[in-house]
């Protein structure tokens, strides 16, 4: 038993040493700009995806200002796509499943906006017509996939954000994104703090 | 109603090899922030009025197009085949003509806005060369592309300009740290001369090829400053400045002049580690970086000299760093095409 959690961790570790620096530094650049011009980040994804993502938006919207929520007037917003479950099945059963998040994203996509789709293969298809709604509308896309790196998520995003593992290794590479979800709430965490720390000084 | 912003640059080492005649030589080299400090180009669909109206310094109302008297505004609708219709504003948070690009960033708003009112959606790479072409092909100024670019992606960049006129950004990946970092150690003023960018760079793209030597190592050393940006060098980045400045004002000899020289010196023997003039040259901006616990003493000697030179428009110009580029703020152009 202890071999096995061993196995599991070395495996996680050695994707937690090799993060894609540079993809997730361009991630957090597209929603610095989202924040000045008071765009909103749409974030979806399937089962475990959407779970993380739904955990995000708690985060980037409260957790980010936890310290100081009266002296932010202005914070993020992160909506969770499609903001009902109601929206869910009733694209999914009226229209079919690959519209649950573009179907309810285009009611609401605008030209300030970014979007973050989650998808562990990077191939599931109603992951990616919403990518495709967002990139015929210049939208910038911040792409977090897993498994090959020619997934399509991975080739349409503009902060391709890539776990590398082998086929079917959800646990680890959702793991691996919790992680990275986690790394920009603190990023921007961290800033504010430091700004009010810097304007009280 | 279209409302479209873009950000104001400033420029730290490579300005002038951005220039065609320097990069089909070989590769240009910039590197430069946005600022906040924006332009703002607004559309307004008016089906009922058929003509063209721009709202600017002045107001101008023509019933036919080749009558507009702005030059930019004319090639762009021209080129984008509207004649009637529609009207045209702009707003600025600076005055023109500071050196802080702010021309091309209304050229790249104004491209962004015409597209959308058109229905057009356009990346930054596409704003960015359209606004290019518009200034330098269709209405013939004598400038680079570098502007367009800054002001069109937002951020941090380096922007190399290729023989081939591709372009690419690479941004400079900066923690807030770093940052905040820079951006604290920098101090801005408005010398309240106000210039043309045509006017230096006339001069300057005739002496492009004597100087090949000096833009090249303009070009090269850019990333070196990149480099010292990450390694939070502030008194190398200062000198890297300072470098830059004594070759820019050898490329022509009306980039800098006696007023110039004399608020520079001032900073400089106030304790900054370097600065530079911004834009084209001959006026605009001097900026300096300095150590934090200087920035009153710069202040205070450069406001000193603004008065004997008496500069009433002098003034110190704080600014952050910006992540933003060219964006559709709002785009409520939608009842013309709906059923509502």
């Amino acid at each position: 038993m202890r071999e096995y959690v061993k196995n599991f961790s070395e495996r996680v570790e050695a994707l937690l040493k090799n993060l894609p620096e540079e993809e997730i530094a361009k991630a957090l650049n597209i929603l610095q700009a989202a924040y000045e011009r008071d765009g909103r980040i749409y974030i979806f994804g399937n089962g475990g995806s959407m779970a993380l993502a739904t955990h995000w938006v708690c985060d980037f919207n409260k957790t980010v200002f936890s310290h100081n929520l009266d002296k932010h007037r202005r914070r993020f917003q992160a909506i969770r796509v499609p903001t009902t479950d109601e929206e869910i099945t009733a694209w999914a059963n009226d229209i079919g499943f690959e519209m649950i998040f573009a179907g309810p994203l285009q009611n609401y996509l605008q030209d300030s906006d970014v979007i973050i789709a989650i998808s562990s293969s990077g191939n599931s298809p109603n992951v990616i017509k919403a990518v495709e709604l967002a990139k015929s509308r210049k939208v910038p896309v911040i792409g977090i996939s897993g498994f090959d790196s020619s997934n399509r998520l991975n080739q349409l995003a503009d902060a391709k954000i890539h776990v590398p593992t082998e086929k079917g290794e959800y646990e680890i590479v959702e793991g691996v994104h919790g992680v990275i979800l986690h790394l920009m709430t603190k990023y921007f965490k961290d800033y504010f703090d430091h700004l009010i720390a810097k304007a009280e000084k | 109603m279209i409302v479209v912003r873009a950000p104001l640059r400033i420029s730290f080492v490579g300005g002038g090899t951005d220039l065609p005649d320097f990069y089909h030589r070989r590769p240009g080299r910039v590197i430069s922030t946005a600022i906040d400090k924006f332009v703002y180009v607004v559309v307004n669909r008016t089906p009922m009025i058929d003509k063209v109206t721009a709202r600017y310094a002045i107001t101008e109302s023509v019933e036919k197009l080749e009558d507009l008297k702005h030059t930019r505004i004319k090639a762009a609708l021209s080129y984008h085949g509207i004649n009637k219709g529609i009207e045209i504003s702009s707003f600025s948070s600076m005055p023109a003509k500071t050196g802080l690009g702010s021309s091309s960033s209304f050229s790249v708003a104004l491209i962004k806005a015409l597209n959308a009112f058109q229905g057009k959606k356009i990346d930054a790479g596409e704003a960015a060369e359209a606004a290019s072409h518009l200034e330098i092909n269709l209405v013939g100024e004598p400038i680079g592309k570098q502007d367009q670019y800054a002001a069109s992606f937002g951020g941090f960049n380096i922007i190399q300009f290729n023989p081939d006129e591709s372009v690419n950004v690479s941004p400079v990946l900066i923690d807030y740290k770093k940052r905040l970092l820079l951006q604290d150690s920098l101090l801005l003023f408005y010398t309240g001369i106000a210039r043309a960018a045509s006017s230096v760079l006339t001069e300057q793209k005739a002496n492009i090829h004597s100087k090949f030597q000096t833009l090249s190592e303009m070009a090269d050393s850019v990333p070196e400053f990149a480099e010292r940006v990450m390694r939070e060098d502030i008194s190398g980045l200062g000198a890297m400045l300072q470098q830059g400045w004594l070759k820019k004002k050898s490329l022509a000899s009306n980039i800098s002049n006696s007023t110039i020289d004399d608020l520079y010196n001032a900073g400089i023997s106030s304790g900054a580690y370097g600065g530079k003039i911004l834009g084209a040259g001959g006026g605009g901006c001097v900026m300096f970086i300095c150590p934090v616990d200087k920035k009153d003493d710069i202040r205070e000697s450069i406001k000193k000299v603004a008065a004997e030179k008496n500069l009433s428009d002098f003034r110190e110009i704080p600014i952050k760093f910006v992540q933003s580029g060219t964006e559709i703020l709002y785009n409520g152009d939608h009842f013309h095409t709906s059923f509502s």
